[in-house]
C-alpha cells in the first residue's frame, strides 16, 4: 500500500470519513433519482434509453404532406410525460457525468491505496471503481444503438458502482476507526 | 492533482441543474382549458414544406417534426386549445403551456418547468407581471412581455422573459399556421 490509513493522521481519517459520508449520501439520492426516472429493472431501463420511447423511424423522414391524427385522451395523459433519454440528451449526460464519475472513482481509488489489503485486491477494487461507470454508460449507448437487451449492462454498472463504494467505505471505516490492538500508532 | 481539481470544477460548472416543476401539467390544463370535460390530442406530423413555412415565420421548427394541439371540449364543442412548448438555452430547458380560447386569442400562459438555476430568475419575471402581458393577445401579434417587464427586473430574469416571449411566439405561429 502507498500509505496506511490505519496509521494516518486523525485529520486525514476525518477527511476520508466525511468524503465517504458525502459520497454515500449522493449515491443514495442517485439511487432515488434512478428509481424516479429510469427504474431498476431491465425493462424500465430499456424503455428509458432504448428506441421504444422515441418517435418511430418512419416518422423521422417528414411525410410528403402534413399528416394529422386526432385521438381522445384523458387529463392524466396530458400530465407528466414518460421520462425518455433521447440521443441528444444521452450525449449531454455522458459529457456531463463521465468526468465526475472519473473524479469519484479516483477519490475512492486513493482511499483504496491506503487500505491494508493485498496488492491484487487493491488492484481489483480500482478496476471495479473505474469499470462501473464505463459499464453504466456503455449499457446506455448499447441500449440506444444496438438492442434494448443491453439495459442489463447499465444495471450491472449501477450495482458495480454501489459495490465498489460499499467495499471501500466498509474497509476504510473499519480499518481507520476500529483497528486491531497494536495496529494504530495513536 | 491540479488538472484533476480543474476537471472537477469544470464538470460542476458545466452541469445543467435538475428540472423543477413550477406548475404541474394537470394544473396548467385545468387553468388553461377551464370547464373542459373531454380532451383530444391533435398531432401534426409536418411535411418538409410546412416545417419550412414555420421556420420561415419564426425561425423555429419542432425538432421531432411534430406539433401537438391539446383540445379541451365540453359536449363535443371545443372550449379551448393548449400547446406545451419547450424553449432551450444554455442554462437548460423551459416548458411553457400556452392556452387559447375558442376565438383564437391567448387565454393565458403558464411556465410549467424550468431548472433549479433558472427558477429564481423566472419567478422574478413572473412577479413583475410577465404572464399578464400575454392574456388576450392575438396569435398574429408579436409577444412583447419582456420589453414591458425589463425596467423592473434584473438582467437574467429579463433574459428568461425573452425566452418566454420566444416560446409564445413559436406556439402562436404553430397555431396560426396549422390549427386554424
Amino acid at each position: 500500500m502507498l500509505y496506511d490509513l490505519r496509521h494516518s493522521d486523525l485529520r486525514l481519517r476525518w477527511l476520508v470519513t466525511l468524503l465517504l459520508a458525502t459520497l454515500g449520501a449522493s449515491y443514495l439520492f442517485g439511487a432515488w433519482m434512478v428509481g424516479l426516472y429510469a427504474g431498476f429493472t431491465p425493462r424500465k431501463v430499456a424503455e428509458t434509453y432504448g428506441p421504444a420511447g422515441e418517435t418511430p423511424m418512419m416518422m423521422q423522414m417528414p411525410p410528403e404532406t402534413t399528416v394529422v391524427t386526432e385521438h381522445s385522451i384523458s387529463m392524466h395523459d396530458m400530465g407528466e410525460e414518460q421520462h425518455h433519454v433521447d440521443l441528444d440528451l444521452l450525449v449531454q449526460d455522458t459529457h456531463v457525468h463521465m468526468p465526475m464519475y472519473a473524479v469519484i472513482a479516483a477519490c475512492l481509488s486513493l482511499i483504496a491505496l491506503g487500505l491494508a489489503i493485498p496488492r491484487g485486491a487493491s488492484m481489483s477494487i480500482i478496476v471495479l471503481l473505474f469499470a462501473a461507470p464505463w459499464l453504466d454508460f456503455a449499457g446506455m449507448w448499447l441500449t440506444k444503438l444496438v438492442a434494448p437487451g443491453f439495459a442489463i449492462v447499465t444495471l450491472a454498472g449501477g450495482w458495480a458502482m454501489a459495490l465498489g463504494y460499499t467495499v471501500v467505505a466498509v474497509l476504510a471505516l473499519w480499518q481507520m476507526w476500529f483497528p486491531r490492538t497494536g495496529d494504530t500508532s495513536q | 492533482m491540479k488538472t484533476l481539481l480543474l476537471g472537477a470544477v469544470t464538470a460542476a460548472l458545466l452541469h445543467i441543474t435538475p428540472t423543477v416543476v413550477l406548475v404541474k401539467r394537470e394544473q396548467a390544463v385545468a387553468r388553461l382549458l377551464p370547464g373542459a370535460d373531454e380532451f383530444a390530442a391533435r398531432e401534426l406530423h409536418l411535411s418538409s414544406a410546412d416545417s419550412k413555412r414555420l421556420h420561415d415565420a419564426v425561425g423555429w421548427e419542432p425538432p421531432d417534426g411534430v406539433v401537438t394541439f391539446y383540445l379541451g371540449k365540453k359536449q363535443d364543442r371545443v372550449t379551448g386549445v393548449l400547446q406545451f412548448m419547450r424553449v432551450d438555452c444554455q442554462h437548460g430547458p423551459i416548458e411553457l403551456a400556452i392556452g387559447y380560447d375558442p376565438r383564437g386569442t391567448i387565454r393565458a400562459v403558464e411556465v410549467t418547468k424550468a431548472t433549479v438555476e433558472m427558477k429564481p430568475w423566472i419567478v422574478e419575471a413572473l412577479r413583475a407581471g410577465l404572464l399578464n402581458e400575454y392574456r388576450g393577445m392575438a396569435v398574429g401579434g408579436e409577444p412583447a412581455g419582456a420589453t414591458k417587464v425589463k425596467p423592473q427586473i434584473g438582467a437574467m430574469p429579463a433574459y428568461m422573459a425573452e425566452l418566454i416571449d420566444k416560446g409564445v411566439m413559436h406556439a402562436n405561429a404553430a397555431y396560426r399556421l396549422f390549427y386554424r
